[in-house]
């Protein structure tokens, strides 16, 4: 991809693109930290209607999806395209991760096994949440991405409340 | 037709097991001496990625390293790009050869996994050129690699669907169809977040977490646990 592609598609004169950025990483960068922004909204609004942890991450992880599903090309920016778009893009990529991580992390408060979990546990939860949405937007397979809410709730809360009491959640 | 060699050049990093052909007319076999010529390339390749990532990596960069011609290049690809796969291709076979041999050694599923991980983690660690080659490099290598690198880790899928076998309905129950999937994902991401920082240093400590994480929705957390803290 190339300037020339971005102003094209755009639909602004290449001079109003050097005008509001320097190269075309920063252009990246931006609409990057644009797709974060939104997606981090709609999660921190959803959750935040819950006082319950457990409740606050299955609908975090449902705002998640929708935003997904309903903002794929800012989804791919963010998850897809980040990956290969320098350090800068990895380095957002990371904290976008970081974000959920300390979301689950509040898990260990409220979870009799809290002491005994791994302390990579959160890393992994969210790094497989993120491979499945990444292989189903990869294929092209958005339809099938809302359906997943329950198993993903599941699979991220049972560390936590064990098999039965995720699957309570997950099933709401 | 004289095939123009380079000799002047030196490859410190060259792998021993790769010996310099010798130059000019050497009468040997001509699939041979291609064969050869393809390891060298790839080899080059990987030492030119490592050098000067795979943007900044030249066809200049991995004759150099590979001590052939730029002719001889052509011969075997027909650009950086297909070299890379090459490349690529050879890594992951490796790979994917000593995570198999390690899990088919063991009898019990839980070890086997516990196996195949370290097996895994101790090639990224011995090898952090190759491991930046395949999980880093890879991603800006174009969408036939980028299609590699997902397939190879979706490829890690089964030996974990392998834990399903002999276990209760309960346990059953509490596995999805994308249990596997996410399991293997949030592993790989673990692993490869170190490799993008160059903490390779950091990746044979992530052998206990990523038992225990793998293992835990088969067998429960505190058997998982105990095979993960397993010392060898």
């Amino acid at each position: 991809m190339t300037v020339a592609d971005i102003v094209k598609r755009a639909g602004i004169a290449r001079n109003t693109f050097y005008e509001n950025f320097s190269s075309k990483e920063e252009c990246f960068l931006a609409a990057q930290e644009f797709a974060m922004s939104a997606a981090l909204e709609r999660v921190v609004e959803a959750a935040g209607s819950f006082d319950e942890w457990p409740l606050r991450v299955r609908a975090g992880l449902g705002a998640f999806l929708g935003f997904v599903v309903e903002e794929p090309a800012l989804a791919r920016t963010c998850m897809v395209e980040a990956l290969s778009a320098g350090p800068g893009a990895v380095r957002h990529y990371e904290e976008s991760q970081q974000a959920f991580v300390s979301l689950f992390k509040l898990g260990r408060d409220v979870s009799p096994h809290g002491p005994e979990l791994p302390a990579t546990l959160e890393e992994a939860l969210i790094g497989g949440v993120f491979w499945i949405l990444y292989q189903r937007l990869t294929s092209s397979q958005l339809d099938t991405i809302s359906e997943l809410l329950p198993q993903l709730s599941e699979f991220a809360l049972t560390p936590y409340l064990g098999a039965e009491g995720a699957r309570e959640v997950a099933a709401l | 037709m004289r095939d123009s060699v380079d000799q002047s050049v030196d490859a410190p990093e060259y792998p021993p097991e790769l010996a310099r052909l010798p130059p000019g007319r050497h009468g040997l076999p001509r699939e041979f001496v291609a064969h050869n010529q393809r390891e060298r390339l790839i080899a080059g390749l990987a030492e030119a990625v490592a050098e000067n990532g795979y943007a900044g990596t030249t066809i200049a960069h991995i004759t150099r390293h590979a001590a052939v011609s730029r002719r001889t290049f052509y011969e075997h690809f027909s650009s950086k790009d297909e070299c890379f796969v090459a490349a690529y291709d050879t890594v992951m076979a490796e790979l994917s050869r000593r995570v198999g041999e390690a899990f088919d050694q063991e009898d019990e599923w839980p070890q086997a996994v516990r196996a195949g991980i370290a097996a895994m983690l101790d090639f990224l660690t011995a090898e952090p050129h190759l491991a930046r080659l395949s999980m880093v490099e890879a991603l800006v290598a174009g969408p036939v690699v980028v299609e590699r690198y997902d397939s190879a880790i979706q490829n890690l899928v089964p030996y974990l669907q392998a834990g399903r076998e002999g276990r209760s309905a309960k346990v059953l129950a509490g596995l999805s169809p994308t249990t596997e999937e996410a399991l293997v994902g949030g592993m790989v991401s673990l692993i490869s977040r170190r490799i993008f920082a160059d903490r390779t240093d950091e990746l044979e400590a992530l052998l206990p977490d990523l038992v225990e994480f793998t293992l835990t929705p088969y067998l429960g957390s505190s058997e998982a646990a105990k095979v993960a803290r397993q010392t060898k």
